[in-house]
């Protein structure tokens, strides 16, 4: 019960930083980290796909009432939960343990962790973009977007996994 | 019927996914009209290909009837001619030393107007739905550009082109709930707002028209003249009077308007440029957002 609060707290505060903070604050139109896919990372390994896959398309619901972008982050994080398997039996093969944990250093090696944020918010940060810009004319423009707002993004996650989700699910 | 269900059982999540995504994808495209146009044309892009060839099957059963139109047109435009060569003969007669109708068409043709005109072809049609598009085969190699005027080849108002691909274009007609134009009765210089209501593919409504402008049941309607999208001198046909009635207020008609032509059976129309278009639009938006007074303030500085 304990670690399903958590989960939602977890929810929560990552919804209220990206709306509340990073999208209040002007950092130019290339950085724009979306960093709320990070819930979709720390969710437990074996974690069933239908249940990552209504999560994610409520993530990217909330998301997409607090900010009036009409169903542009249902897409793209629903997109993400969908791949979010296939991503995690690229970055770590068919090996990894499954027991009730979170994809950390203790469970993922640290070089298959940073792949694995790296391939997610790559995946939802192009969808993201190249939905928002409807438009191929200005695709380096996009791609750097991708790019920045995707370096961003990964360091975030990376930090808050590292400092804040392990030492509260490991304690 | 147990294997069906155990099919299901096992793509549940990808029928899931897809249920999800199709309905996001629809709402996002229905969230702003800049999204609306975009997916659409480029779904059309794709789409348009196929429509094409469908189309060219359809078109050439309906080859009478244009052979018809066609002839009509020739023979109203030979009219026409006929009495601007009078009228250049009674000229060069009159005045020898004159500019004679035969130089101004050629002054014309050098490009004196400032509207360009093109033809294209309707691949993809709707008038059922409340934001109806109308997908075109020529795009951006053709020199069709976003906010050009389209009428139909008999000069009924269309609609105006929304956005461009590279081989197609996508008009947002008249039959649009978000379409906006203004028009007027024949010989009558009041103008009303007219838009779709989204019912009867038919009709548009009027409203806004001032109670002093003199309209009877039948009366022709013309746009006002004062669109950028259509040229002010040609008379851009709408439609005619079906009914009017004053308003809540007593103070404008609420007039519906049976269209000239039945757009649902478009088949050819006519794309007109505007070659200021960017340029009055620029300057009207400098006015609206106050952008003008900051240039013109720092053009008095320039000038102490």
């Amino acid at each position: 019960m304990h670690r399903y609060l958590t989960y939602a707290g977890v929810f929560v505060g990552l919804v209220l930083i990206q709306v509340f903070l990073i999208d209040n604050i002007s950092l130019g139109i290339y950085f724009h980290p979306l960093i709320y896919i990070g819930f979709l990372i720390i969710l437990p390994l074996d974690t069933k796909p239908i249940w990552v896959l209504l999560l994610s398309a409520l993530l990217g619901l909330v998301i997409d009432s607090m900010t009036g972008m009409g169903g542009l982050n249902v897409i793209a994080t629903t997109a993400t939960g969908f791949m979010r398997g296939t991503l995690l039996g690229i970055t770590s093969g068919h090996n990894t343990s499954t027991d009730d944990s979170i994809p950390s250093l203790y469970r993922l090696t640290e070089k298959n962790l940073a792949w694995f944020i790296a391939l997610v918010i790559l995946l939802h940060s192009s969808i993201y973009f190249l939905l928002e810009a409807l438009s191929l004319q200005h695709i380096f423009h996009t791609l750097l977007r991708v790019i920045l707002s995707g370096i961003g993004a990964g360091a975030f996650v990376w930090f808050f996994v590292k400092l804040f989700i392990e030492k509260i699910f490991n304690k | 019927m147990y294997r069906l269900i155990e099919f299901i059982r096992r793509i549940y999540v990808v029928l899931l996914f897809v249920i999800i995504e199709t309905v996001a994808l629809y709402c996002y495209s229905h969230s702003t009209q800049y999204t609306e146009a975009k997916i659409l044309s480029h779904a059309h892009s794709v789409t348009g290909a196929l429509h094409s060839s469908v189309y060219g099957v359809i078109h050439f059963f309906s080859l009478r009837r244009e052979n018809q139109n066609l002839s009509e047109r020739v023979a109203w435009l030979e009219n026409q001619l006929s009495l601007y060569r009078e009228r250049n003969e009674e000229l060069t007669a009159t005045a020898s030393d004159s500019l004679t109708f035969s130089q101004l068409d050629s002054l014309t043709a050098q490009n004196l107007t400032k509207y360009r005109y093109m033809t294209a072809r309707v691949v993809a049609n709707s008038t059922n739905r409340l934001r109806n598009y109308i997908t075109l085969n020529r795009g951006l190699m053709h020199g069709v550009v976003p906010h050009m005027g389209v009428i139909t080849p008999d000069g009924m108002m269309v609609g105006y082109v929304a956005a461009c691909s590279e081989r197609y274009s996508v008009v947002i007609p008249l039959l649009n709930a978000d379409y906006r134009t203004s028009g007027k009765i024949v010989d009558d210089d009041h103008i009303g707002s007219i838009r779709w209501n989204g019912h009867s593919p038919y009709k548009v409504e009027m409203e806004e028209l001032s109670k002093n402008a003199n309209i009877e049941v039948g009366d022709e309607v013309i746009g006002s003249g004062v669109s950028h999208y259509f040229p002010s001198d040609v008379r851009i046909k709408i439609g005619y009077i079906d009914s009017y009635t004053l308003n809540e207020s007593q103070t404008a008609y609420h007039v519906v308007i049976r269209l000239a032509s039945d757009l649902s059976r478009l088949s050819n129309v006519i794309l007109i440029e505007n070659a200021d278009f960017k340029e009055v639009t620029d300057l009207e938006e400098s006015v609206k957002n106050g952008s003008y007074l900051r240039s013109m303030s720092i053009g008095e500085g320039a000038e102490n």
